[in-house]
């Protein structure tokens, strides 16, 4: 009986206050999406965490709005699945270690390949550019030059300059996820 | 209400579901939000189709698979666990299934926090489905976890992080073997944890106290130290004392035990008093269990066994039917080898006989016909046949199987034994269980020949009345081979022709060929014209006969009857006493059709394949039929994991093998261009080691006996790394004979090199001598042999040979040339008729010897003896029936065809080992001493 009124005000709460959204979030291997996660999940930052084998999922709740976040490996075995993933998501999140200038063109032939794939056109997309907190950071404007985000189109693009260290921007990508989800 | 609509709606689904549509459903994993009912709904259907037997093609598989990570983002226990099983069975056939690796591992971490109690529900799936999607490189990544998985508090967890490490094992062995100390430790915590829960009861914290984690840890450990003799038995004996609780470890440990005892000797002593501590632990299971290891040791003597039949007999009086089964299923496993030892349980097994439980009394009277000496043969025939009436066909197939057991063991009971079983063929009963008492009639005809006339009578009356076409068509075969040489053969013509008038088409075929059997079978070399004459008045009515095949095959047998005189066709075409070598057939066959496309140029040479006549294969058969039937028929499973090498192949497999490896031996040496002239191979010896595996060049010997020749293989192995030999040869000198006079009569002939021998190369020298001396030359020596060769290193830069070497020589073990390497062994039907012939004809020599101590027991000896003696146990005396004394009958042929009978008496005791005495007649001059030598 308890399970039934319980099934009924998870059905009221879904219904006029909650508002659930997928977000992939993808990048090449330690570029710090799971760091990024659990920094948006409320955890610490950890400096030794492990490469992701596979994808780990964690809800992120900012007001009335449940970001269900795929947080996909980067290493090259697994970017062949990332697809699968970002199929009917409200937003893909690609994140890049703007401090690595050697892997920007990887990186970029990688966002390039996976935007191709017609059964994810029209997903808006956010470019993160991690650790800005390290010195030989490219900012912001070189990061979508080297990334040739101005190419894309049918899709909204954003750019970011973030730092999961130092929680810098944070807000304003979950703002624009949370803009993502009335649709 | 809504709600049970929707239940009975699913659970008709689940009764038929096909694989489209459920496919077709698994979209509904990618909603959102997600629905954990009805996904675990939908999740139980694939699990029920894959259990089915239903196969996802591999696309489908990954599409469902990666439908299915999605479900991770909902906490729902329940639906967790389904997630888990499905990932499990998905695992074989989706691909990158290693996708959900991290969140696996999540899971299984157990992070706590919200929803901890929840997680503890599926860490175990989670564990356990780890183990399925991991590969070896990546099982680092997860050591850590398991580690602590194993030693984890939660019964449940730890076993399934035990039994994945045991799975992970092969893939990855260093990792997992790494983990001992935890299993370890889960081995001795379980144990606290069962003794926790005992003593306090239900107000103990930890789950449950079955101590089933100490089951799977022994396991574990067990695969982890599986090649490590010092390290198992320490786990045994560390074990052993007391602080293991749950009776399926210790069952574990006995096993271990008995195998160790098995590998090693020297840990029999104190294996075999851990066993006989175990026959009084209170758990049943394990008593058996002991019990049945006990008996199952290697050679166990009476006193050893003693206290396990003790145990076995308390439990033949107990009041659980289970433990009865089981008792008795041991103690007719034992009775098989050992008969003498279970003797004094005979009086509760007779109880047993009446037991309403037919398994029980169907073990309880086949162990008693294997214990029963001669004399209580027939009684306990009475007993059989008064319960035969109400057990079931395969009951009765296992008791007739034990009864022909019996025939071929007490030749001389086979009078009442052929009584009881005409008695049950006239019962009713199914197909399988006549076909059983037919077989066994069948072999007493061919192995017992006294009873032979009466069978055949009772045969003959059956087949007057037998539903079964298979059956009849059988037996009138029988009777066209075994009628024409009794002492009455018209007897049978009448029986026959019956069928011709009263049975089916199929059966009226047979019987027109087994007629006409009689036609032509001569009797002390000449053919009775009044049973010619009847026969072809017969034939020539079946010629009447409405169905085709049974007219024609009248008429072809006519027609060679009436031939005769023109030659063998007859004899050929209906007396057919040969058959061809089916190994060696069937060997050739092989080679022919795996052979490349040229070899199918030529059709296949039929006339290549030996021809063997009925006797022989007869030999084999019946030796075949001895080891299968003393074995168990309702065996129990050995030991997983651990199958106990047997003693000694079975005659039956070595005999077969023997054919094999003659021919394979005989088409090697007709590749030797030297060796064609000498004519056909005669015989070949097996292969006789003449150094250590181990040493620097490995030889073994094998003897080739030519008409004329006597031929020495050697294959040499070259085991060295760096070295090469060159030139590769062996001198064999046969020692001075003793006595100046006696010339040996062998000429060293030619000597085949090896040219070159590179490392791990096997290179095959032959070396010949001409048996010179008069006929029958049968040269008995002691070759002692030298290696020669030169060897040159490799130069390791280059990688080759230096172009100096130096030459060398290497002394390796003497090779012995026996009487048995001339003698073949070959089957009669009777010992006692070829005993008296030979002995009329040929000489005979007796002498008696001591084996010492070093043979355990008569059995070892038989074995033994017939090997190196070279010659055929006749009438079942291979197998030992008595420990103390025993008469091994032997027969067999010299490569010129003379017959050798050998009888040797034995006795046995524990001081003095096997003594013996042998009488050996033979046809030809000088082969019973020969044979008489061979055994020192």
């Amino acid at each position: 009986m308890s399970g039934f009124f319980r099934r009924i005000y998870d059905w009221l709460l879904r219904m006029f206050w909650a508002t659930e959204m997928d977000v992939t979030m993808i990048g090449l291997q330690n570029a710090g999406k799971t760091s990024l996660l659990r920094v948006l999940a409320g955890g610490e930052f950890t400096y030794d965490s492990i490469p992701t084998v596979g994808f780990n999922m964690k809800r992120v709740q900012k007001g009335h709005v449940t970001l269900k976040c795929w947080d996909l490996g980067g290493q090259p075995r697994f970017r062949s699945m990332w697809e699968r993933y970002c199929r009917g998501v409200s937003a893909i999140v690609f994140i890049v270690d703007s401090a690595d200038t050697s892997s920007l063109p990887i990186a970029k032939d990688e966002l390039h390949s996976l935007l191709q794939k017609p059964m994810l056109n029209g997903i808006p997309l956010l470019v993160l550019g991690n650790k800005s907190d390290l010195p030989d950071k490219i900012s912001v404007d070189e990061l979508i030059e080297a990334m040739d985000l101005k190419d894309i189109t049918n899709r909204e693009v954003s750019c970011y300059a973030i730092s999961a260290k130092e929680e810098t921007n944070l807000d304003a990508v979950l703002q624009w996820l949370i803009g993502r989800a009335k649709k | 209400m809504r709600y049970s609509k929707k239940d009975e709606d699913a659970d008709q689904a689940i009764f038929k579901v096909d694989r489209t549509s459920v496919f077709q459903e698994a979209r509904l994993f990618n909603t959102s939000p997600i629905s954990p009912r009805r996904c675990r709904i939908l999740l139980t259907k694939i699990t029920y189709l894959l259990h089915t037997g239903e196969r996802f093609p591999t696309s489908e598989a990954t599409s469902l698979f990666f439908g299915i990570t999605k479900l991770f983002q909902h906490r729902d226990a329940a639906l967790r666990q389904m997630v888990y099983l499905v990932i499990k069975e998905l695992a074989d056939t989706a691909e990158d299934v290693i996708m959900v690796t991290s969140s696996v591992m999540k899971d299984v971490a157990g992070s706590g926090g919200r929803g901890a109690g929840e997680q503890e529900v599926y860490r175990a799936n989670a564990i356990r489905a780890l183990c399925r999607i991991i590969d070896g490189t990546t099982v680092q990544a997860i050591e850590r976890l398991l580690k602590t998985a194993i030693v984890d508090k939660t019964p449940s967890v730890s076993s399934a992080a035990l039994v994945s490490s045991y799975h992970l094992l092969p893939t990855a062995r260093d990792v997992v073997r790494r983990w001992a100390n935890e299993t370890q430790e889960a081995v001795l915590s379980g144990s606290k944890s069962s003794a926790f829960s005992l003593g306090f009861g239900s107000s103990s914290s930890t789950p449950q106290g079955s101590g089933m984690t100490q089951y799977h840890a022994i396991g574990l450990l067990y695969q982890m130290r599986a090649h490590d003799r010092m390290a198992l038995v320490k786990m045994v004996q560390q074990f052993s004392s007391g602080n293991v609780k749950n009776p399926a470890a210790v069952v574990m440990l006995v096993r271990l035990a008995a195998k160790l005892a098995d590998e090693d000797p020297g840990l029999r002593k104190p294996m075999y008093t851990l066993l006989d501590g175990w026959l009084r632990h209170k758990a049943e299971m394990v008593n058996f269990e002991a019990a049945k290891a006990i008996c199952e040791l290697r050679d166990v003597t009476d006193a050893e066994v003693a206290p396990a039949i003790h145990a076995l007999q308390l439990y033949l009086t107990s009041p659980r039917a289970v433990a009865k089964f089981t008792a008795i299923r041991i103690l007719h496993n034992f009775a098989s080898i050992r008969p003498a030892a279970v003797n004094v349980c005979n009086i509760d097994i007779e109880t047993l006989i009446s037991n309403t439980n037919r398994s029980i009394a169907t073990f309880a009277i086949t162990t008693l016909l294997k214990t029963g000496n001669e004399g209580s043969v027939d009684r306990l025939m009475g007993k059989t046949s008064a319960i035969m009436a109400d057990i079931t066909d395969e009951f009765k197939i296992t008791i007739v199987e034990a009864i022909r057991t019996l025939c071929l063991k007490f030749p001389s009971k086979q009078a009442g034994m052929l009584s009881f079983l005409s008695g049950i063929l006239r019962d009713e009963g199914g197909y399988e269980f006549k076909r059983a008492v037919v077989e066994s009639m069948f072999d007493l005809i061919k192995f017992v020949p006294e009873s032979k006339e009466e069978a055949l009578a009772h045969l003959c009356e059956f087949i007057e009345d037998c539903e079964f076409t298979k059956l009849a068509v059988r037996i009138l075969h029988l009777l066209g081979i075994e009628g024409p040489k009794t002492s009455q053969p018209t007897k049978y013509i009448r029986y026959i022709y019956n069928r011709v008038v009263l049975e089916n088409a199929v059966v009226r075929a047979a019987a027109v060929t087994a007629l006409a059997k009689f036609g032509v079978a001569s009797k002390d070399g000449k053919i009775d014209p009044e049973v010619k004459k009847s026969v072809v008045v017969l034939l020539t009515r079946c010629l009447d006969d409405p169905d085709d095949e049974a007219r024609d095959r009248a008429a072809l047998n006519l027609r060679l009857i009436q031939e005769e005189e023109g030659g063998g066709v007859a004899e050929r075409f209906i007396k057919n006493e040969s058959t061809f070598s089916l190994p060696i057939f069937e060997h050739q066959l092989v080679m022919y059709v795996t052979g490349d496309q040229s070899t199918f140029d030529t059709p296949f040479d039929i006339s290549s394949i030996p021809i063997v006549t009925r006797a022989e294969a007869d030999a084999e058969d019946r030796s075949l039929k001895l080891r299968s039937t003393t074995m168990p028929t309702l065996r129990a499973p050995t030991t997983p994991g651990a199958p106990r090498p047997s003693a000694s192949p079975s005659t039956a497999e070595a005999a077969t093998s023997t054919a094999a490896a003659a021919q394979r031996y005989a088409q090697q040496l007709a590749t030797v261009p030297e060796l064609k002239p000498y004519g056909p191979l005669l015989k070949s010896s097996r292969d006789v080691e003449l150094t250590e595996a181990e040493t620097e060049y490995v030889v073994t010997a094998i003897k080739h006996i030519f008409k004329d020749h006597l031929v020495l293989q050697f294959n040499v192995k070259n085991t060295l790394t760096d070295t090469i030999l060159e030139d590769v040869s062996m001198v064999a000198t046969p020692a001075d004979p003793e006595d100046e006079e006696q010339a040996l009569g062998l000429e060293e002939d030619f000597i085949i090199p090896v040219p070159k021998l590179a490392t791990q190369e096997v290179g095959t020298i032959y070396v010949s001598f001409k048996r010179t001396g008069e006929e029958p030359n049968y040269a008995i020596t002691t070759f002692a042999n030298v290696l020669k060769f030169t060897s040159k290193e490799i130069d390791p830069s280059t990688g080759e040979p230096e172009d100096q070497g130096f030459e060398d020589e290497y002394q390796v073990e003497d090779l012995e040339l026996t009487g048995g390497d001339y003698v073949i062994p070959s089957f009669a039907g009777s010992f006692g008729n070829v005993w008296e012939q030979v002995g009329a004809a040929g000489s005979e020599v007796t002498e008696t010897f001591s084996l010492g101590t070093g043979v355990k027991g008569i059995q070892e000896a038989c074995e033994a003896l017939a090997q190196s003696l070279s010659l055929q146990p006749l009438e079942g005396s291979d197998v030992v029936a008595n420990t103390a004394t025993h008469n091994l009958k032997l027969f067999g042929k010299t490569i010129s065809g003379g017959r050798v009978v050998a009888q040797i008496k034995m006795a046995y005791s524990s001081k003095t080992g096997v003594a013996l005495k042998i009488t050996a007649r033979a046809e030809e001059e000088g082969v019973a001493e020969m044979v008489v030598g061979s055994v020192a």
